[in-house]
C-alpha cells in the first residue's frame, strides 16, 4: 500500500466537508474510502482518526447526522452538510487555497518568480 | 461561537450517555462490515477480509475512548467515574485504606488544631477599627533585666501626649479587681480605669447608652460606669433599663452610662468594668507614685512605626534630662499591640506550627508509600490498561483522583479529630495562651484543612502514580513474574524521609522535654504543698482608714487559723511567680545614690506567719509577730538572701537600717531576720533582691490570703470563706487557687510545648515504623524466590536476616544522617523555650538516634525472620 501519510486535523476537516458536498450525505465508512480514493491511496483513515473528527464537526454544528440504510440493506450513520458546514467549506478552502499559494512561492526554484 | 455551540454539545453530552454508547457500537459495527464486504468482494476469502479490515482501522477501543473524551466535558464524567474506580477499589482492600485516611487524619488534624489556635491569636483581626495602627507605648530601662516592656508613669505619660506628633490620640490605663453590688448580688469583677480618649481611640461605639466623656474624667468626678456586653446579659439580663442603674462599686455609688458591644475586647477579654481614669491636672505624679500603668496609642495616617519610635525616643531623652530624679535611664518602647498580646506565646506556636508541618509530611511520605506499594502492585493491571489504549495522562489521573478521595476522606476525619484536640489543647494550654483566644473552627478552619488534604492529596499521589505509569511495557513483559525494582528506590527515599523527619520531631521534644524536667528540679524557694490562696479586696470606701484594715486582716488571719484541718495562714500583697511590685531601696550610712544608679528591690507586704505558711526558710534573726503588725511599732524589715549578699556584702545585715521608697514619707527601718530566696517571676532566672514590709507598715486594702492545710487545700476555702463573711457579710473572696498551681503555671508554656512535641514525635516515631516494616516486607515478598533460592544453595537463616535488616539499616542510617543535620539547623528556633539544654545538645540528639534506632529495629524484624524461615520450596513454588 506504500506510505500512508498521517492525515492533520485541520486538513482532514476541509476534507470530510468536501466530500460531503461532493457526494451528499455519505455513512462513516464511506467517507474514509471516498478520502482514500481521491488521495490516490496515499491517505488511510482508521477510526480512531475520522469519528472524532465527525464529532467534532457535528458539535460545531458543520455537519449532522442521521441513522439510514446502506446501499446492501445495512443500518448506518449518515453525516450531511449544514448550511453553517457550506459556509464553513467555502471559507477554508480559500484559506487553504491561499495558504498553499503563499507557500508555493517560497518553494518556487530562485529568480522563476516574478 | 463554534468553539461555543462545541462546548454547549459537550455539556448536554453529559447526559443520555447509554443511548450514544449504543450508537457507536452500531456505527463502528457497519463501518466494520462494510469494510469486510469490500473487501470480500475484491476476492479475499473471509478471515483474511476480516483481518485486513481490523489492521486498516486500527484499534477499535482507542477510537472510542477518544470519541467518547470528546462527546462530553471531560472533568465532570471522568471524574465521577474515576472517584467510583477509587472507593470500589478502596473498599476491594480496606486495611490499606484505613492505614492510609489514618495516617493523614493525625496528620491533617494535628495541623488544623494547631493552625486554629494560631488564628485566633496571630491572625483573626482585633474587634475594633484599625488594629494594626494601634501600638503599646512602654516605658523602658535598659539597666534593669525585667524593665523592657515597663509600666508607666501617668507624669511622663501626660508629657507625651503634649509633646508627640506622631499619634492621632493617645491613652491610659490600668487593670484592678474591685467588688461590684447590684441587689443581693455581691462579686468580685475585673475593671478597667481609662482615660476617656482610649474607648473612642479603638473606634468602639457604644452598644446600649454613651462612654464617659472629657469633662466625667476628672478627680471626684461622677461614678459613671460602661458595662461589658456579657455583664449585661449575666447580671442585668440585657434589660435596657439597665442605663441609669445605680449600683454600688467598691462601697461607693456609681451609675451604669453604657453598654459595649458583644464582641470587643481590648487586651483582655474579662473586663466588665470601664471606669474614668480621673488624673489630677494639679498633681505631680513624678514626686507622688512609680511606674503602675499602661498606655496606648493610635498611629496617624502616614506616620510609620520607627518613626513614632524615634519621635518617642527624642520626648523621652528630653524628659531624661529635665526629670533626672525620675527618668534616668528610661526611655519609651513601643510595641504593635498585637505583639504585646502574644509575645513569648508566639515562638511556642511558631514552634508548634512548624512540628505539625513535619508531621503532616511524615503522614504524607507514609501516604506516598502506601500508594507506591500498591501500585506497583497494580503494574500489571496499569500495562494492560495502557495496552488496550488507555493514554499514560489518564491513567495517571484515574491514580490520582485515589489518592485525593483518600486525603479528602483523610481530611474530614481529621477535621473531626482537631476538634477534640482543640478541646483538650485549650485545657491544657497555659493561661497566657489561651487568654484571649476564643479557639473555634469555622468555615475558614474547615477550607483550610480541605485545601490541605486536597494539596497532600495530589502532592504525595503524584510520584506513585508516576512511577507506576512509567515502562508499562515492561509491567506487561514482567508481569509473569513478580514486578521488580520500579519504585524501590523512592520507596526507601520516602522512608529515610520520614526517618529524617522523626527524628527531627523527636529531637525537639527531647529537647523540651528535658527544660521540663530541669525546670521541676529547681527548687522554688517555697514549699507550695497544702498552700491554697485567696484574695479579699476591701473596698477603700468602707475601710477608709488603714487602722480598720490592718484590723480586718488580722482578726481574719486569727479566725481562720482556728478554723479545722488549718495549719497556718497568713497574707501578702503580691503572690511570688503571680505579680510583683519593685522600687528602690536606700541604706542607711551610704552616700545618696547618682540618679539611675538606685539600687532597686522587689516589695511585698506580708502579714505574720507568712514565711512559715509559705515554707521559706528562716535563716537569721526572726519573724514578724502580732506586735510588729501595728501602725504605732517601729519600722522593721526582713530582706531576702540576694538581698543581704549583693548590697550588704560582708557586712552584718541584722540591725542595718534601711528604707524602701512605697509611700509619701518612707522612714528608715531595721532588718530583724534574713530569709531564703524565692526564685521569682520565672522559675529560670536569678531571684532579685526583696524586701518584705509588715502589713500596718504598707498597708493594702486587697492581700492574698496564704493558707497552709494539714490534709486537702481545698477543704479549707469554705471555712476560710465562712470566717471572711463572719466579718463582713457583704465582703466576698477571689480566685482561689492553690500554690502548686501557681508555680506550675509559670512554665507551663515549656510544659505545653514539650507535652505536644512529644505526642507528636510519637505519632511520627509510629508512621515511621509504619513505613520500614512496609518497605522491608515488601521487598520480601519481592525477593521471595530469590530468597529460596538462596536457602536452597545452602545460605544460612542468619545471613538471610542481614540481607534483608541491611536494606533497613542503609534506609535508617540514611535518615538519620540527614535528620542529624536538620536538627542541628532547626533546633535554634527552639532557643527561647529552652533552660538547662543548649539546642545543639548532643546527649538529646544522640538519645532520639537510639531511640529510632530501635523502633526500626522492632519494624525491621518481623519482616527479616519472615525471610529466613522461608522453606525453599514453598518459595520457589510461589511462581
Amino acid at each position: 500500500m506504500g506510505q500512508k501519510a498521517d492525515v492533520w486535523q485541520g486538513t482532514l476537516a476541509l476534507m470530510v466537508l468536501k466530500t460531503l458536498d461532493a457526494m451528499g450525505p455519505l455513512h462513516g465508512y464511506g467517507i474514509a474510502r471516498r478520502i482514500e480514493q481521491t488521495s490516490g491511496d496515499r491517505l488511510l483513515l482508521n477510526y480512531g482518526t475520522l469519528y472524532p473528527m465527525l464529532l467534532k464537526l457535528e458539535q460545531e454544528g458543520s455537519i449532522k447526522s442521521d441513522w439510514g440504510v446502506s446501499s446492501n440493506n445495512r443500518k448506518a450513520k449518515y453525516y450531511s452538510l449544514t448550511r453553517a458546514g457550506r459556509k464553513q467549506l467555502a471559507q477554508e478552502a480559500r484559506q487553504w487555497e491561499e495558504t498553499t499559494d503563499i507557500i508555493a512561492r517560497f518553494l518556487k526554484p530562485e529568480g522563476e518568480t516574478s | 461561537m463554534r468553539k461555543l455551540r462545541a462546548a454547549g454539545a459537550r455539556v448536554t453530552g453529559f447526559f443520555g450517555k447509554a443511548g450514544r454508547e449504543r450508537d457507536m457500537a452500531a456505527e463502528f459495527e457497519s463501518h466494520f462490515q462494510m469494510a469486510v464486504e469490500d473487501n470480500l468482494r475484491a476476492g479475499m476469502s473471509e478471515s483474511e477480509a476480516r483481518r485486513a479490515a481490523m489492521l486498516q482501522f486500527g484499534g477499535v477501543d482507542a477510537a472510542k475512548e477518544e470519541v467518547r473524551d470528546m462527546s462530553t466535558t471531560l472533568w465532570i464524567e471522568t471524574t465521577l467515574r474515576d472517584i467510583r474506580y477509587a472507593l470500589r477499589g478502596l473498599r476491594r482492600s480496606p486495611g490499606f485504606a484505613a492505614a492510609a485516611i489514618l495516617s493523614l487524619a493525625l496528620g491533617v488534624g494535628a495541623s488544623v488544631s494547631i493552625f486554629a489556635v494560631a488564628d485566633s491569636l496571630l491572625v483573626r483581626p482585633l474587634p475594633f477599627r484599625d488594629p494594626g495602627r494601634v501600638v503599646m507605648v512602654w516605658e523602658r530601662n535598659s539597666r534593669l533585666r525585667d524593665a523592657r516592656f515597663n509600666v508607666i508613669s501617668p507624669g511622663n505619660f501626660r508629657d507625651w501626649r503634649a509633646q508627640n506628633d506622631v499619634f492621632e490620640n493617645m491613652a491610659a490605663f490600668g487593670d484592678g479587681r474591685s467588688v461590684l453590688i447590684v441587689g443581693d448580688r455581691v462579686e468580685e469583677i475585673a475593671n478597667r480605669f481609662a482615660t476617656a480618649d482610649l474607648l473612642p481611640m479603638l473606634g468602639v461605639e457604644p452598644y446600649r447608652g454613651r462612654f464617659f466623656t472629657a469633662q466625667e474624667d476628672v478627680p471626684n468626678g461622677p461614678n459613671v460606669l460602661v458595662i461589658s456586653y456579657r455583664l449585661w446579659q449575666s447580671w442585668f439580663g440585657g434589660e435596657e433599663s439597665v442605663i441609669g442603674r445605680k449600683v454600688q462599686l467598691r462601697s461607693q455609688p456609681a451609675t451604669i452610662i453604657g453598654v459595649l458591644p458583644p464582641n470587643f475586647y481590648f487586651r483582655s477579654r474579662n473586663i466588665d468594668v470601664w471606669e474614668a481614669m480621673g488624673y489630677d491636672p494639679a498633681r505631680d505624679y513624678r514626686k507622688t507614685s512609680g511606674r503602675y500603668q499602661l498606655a496606648a496609642a493610635r498611629l496617624k495616617r502616614g506616620a510609620s512605626f520607627s518613626a513614632a519610635q524615634a519621635e518617642m525616643t527624642a520626648i523621652a531623652k528630653r524628659l531624661e534630662e529635665q526629670y533626672p530624679a525620675f527618668d534616668k535611664n528610661w526611655t519609651v518602647a513601643l510595641e504593635p499591640l498585637r505583639d504585646s498580646m502574644v509575645r513569648e506565646v508566639k515562638t511556642s506556636l511558631l514552634v508548634l506550627l512548624g512540628a505539625v508541618g513535619l508531621l503532616l509530611a511524615v503522614a504524607c511520605a507514609n501516604v506516598a508509600n502506601l500508594l507506591l506499594a500498591r501500585y506497583t502492585s497494580r503494574k500489571r493491571e496499569v500495562a494492560v490498561r495502557v495496552a488496550i489504549g488507555a493514554g499514560r495522562g489518564r491513567v495517571m489521573r484515574q491514580l490520582l483522583t485515589e489518592s485525593v478521595v483518600l486525603a479528602l476522606a483523610g481530611g474530614v476525619l481529621g477535621l473531626g479529630l482537631a476538634r477534640l484536640e482543640i478541646v483538650g489543647m485549650v485545657a491544657l494550654a497555659p493561661r497566657d495562651m489561651v487568654r484571649n483566644a476564643v479557639v473555634t473552627v469555622d468555615w475558614r478552619i474547615a477550607g483550610f484543612a480541605f485545601a490541605l488534604s486536597l494539596l497532600t492529596g495530589i502532592l504525595f499521589g503524584l510520584a506513585p502514580s508516576l512511577v507506576a505509569t512509567r515502562n508499562v511495557v515492561d509491567g506487561l513483559r514482567e508481569a509473569a513474574r513478580s514486578a521488580v525494582g520500579g519504585g524501590r528506590g523512592l520507596r526507601s527515599f520516602l522512608v529515610a524521609g520520614e526517618v529524617a523527619l522523626s527524628l527531627i520531631l523527636l529531637t525537639g521534644a527531647g529537647l523540651l522535654f528535658r527544660s521540663v524536667v530541669g525546670l521541676q528540679g529547681i527548687a522554688p524557694g517555697i514549699d507550695p504543698g497544702g498552700v491554697v490562696t485567696f484574695r479579699v479586696s476591701l473596698p477603700r470606701a468602707a475601710y477608709r482608714e488603714p487602722v480598720r484594715r490592718i484590723q480586718f486582716f488580722a482578726t481574719a488571719l486569727d479566725r481562720i487559723r482556728q478554723a479545722p484541718g488549718v495549719r497556718s495562714a497568713s497574707a501578702v500583697s503580691y503572690l511570688p511567680f503571680d505579680d510583683t511590685s519593685a522600687t528602690s531601696v536606700t541604706i542607711a550610712g551610704r552616700p545618696p545614690a547618682k540618679p539611675g544608679e538606685e539600687l532597686t528591690g522587689t516589695i511585698r507586704t506580708v502579714m505574720p506567719g507568712y514565711f512559715r505558711t509559705m515554707g521559706i526558710p528562716l535563716l537569721q534573726g526572726r519573724d514578724f509577730t502580732a506586735a510588729d503588725d501595728a501602725l504605732d511599732s517601729r519600722y522593721r524589715f526582713i530582706v531576702n538572701e540576694t538581698f543581704a549578699r549583693r548590697f550588704l556584702a560582708g557586712e552584718e545585715p541584722l540591725g542595718k537600717q534601711i528604707s524602701a521608697e512605697m509611700d509619701d514619707k518612707n522612714p528608715l527601718g531595721e532588718i530583724i531576720g534574713v530569709v531564703g530566696d524565692v526564685k521569682e517571676g520565672s522559675v529560670d532566672s536569678e531571684p532579685s533582691p526583696t524586701v518584705y514590709y509588715v502589713h500596718a507598715h504598707l498597708v493594702y486594702s486587697t492581700m492574698m490570703l496564704v493558707v497552709k492545710a494539714a490534709g486537702d487545700p481545698q477543704a479549707v476555702v469554705d471555712p476560710a470563706r465562712q470566717v471572711i463573711r463572719s466579718i463582713d457579710p457583704a465582703q466576698p473572696i477571689a480566685q482561689v487557687r492553690t500554690m502548686e498551681s501557681i508555680v506550675r503555671e509559670t512554665f507551663s508554656r515549656q510544659r505545653f510545648s514539650a507535652m505536644l512535641l512529644v505526642a507528636f514525635s510519637i505519632v511520627a516515631l509510629l508512621l515511621a515504623a509504619v513505613g520500614i516494616y512496609g518497605v522491608l516486607a515488601y521487598s520480601v515478598t519481592e525477593r521471595t524466590r530469590e530468597i529460596g533460592v538462596r536457602i536452597a544453595l545452602g545460605a544460612q537463616p542468619g545471613r538471610i536476616t542481614r540481607m534483608i535488616a541491611g536494606g533497613a539499616a542503609r534506609i535508617v542510617a540514611g535518615g538519620l544522617a540527614v535528620g542529624v543535620a536538620g536538627s542541628l539547623a532547626l533546633t535554634g528556633l527552639l532557643k527561647s523555650l529552652l533552660f538547662g539544654v543548649t539546642p545543639r545538645d548532643w546527649t538529646t540528639l544522640m538519645a532520639a538516634c537510639l531511640v529510632l534506632v530501635s523502633v526500626a529495629a522492632v519494624a525491621a524484624y518481623v519482616p527479616s525472620r519472615r525471610a529466613s524461615r522461608l522453606a525453599p520450596l514453598d518459595a520457589l513454588r510461589m511462581e
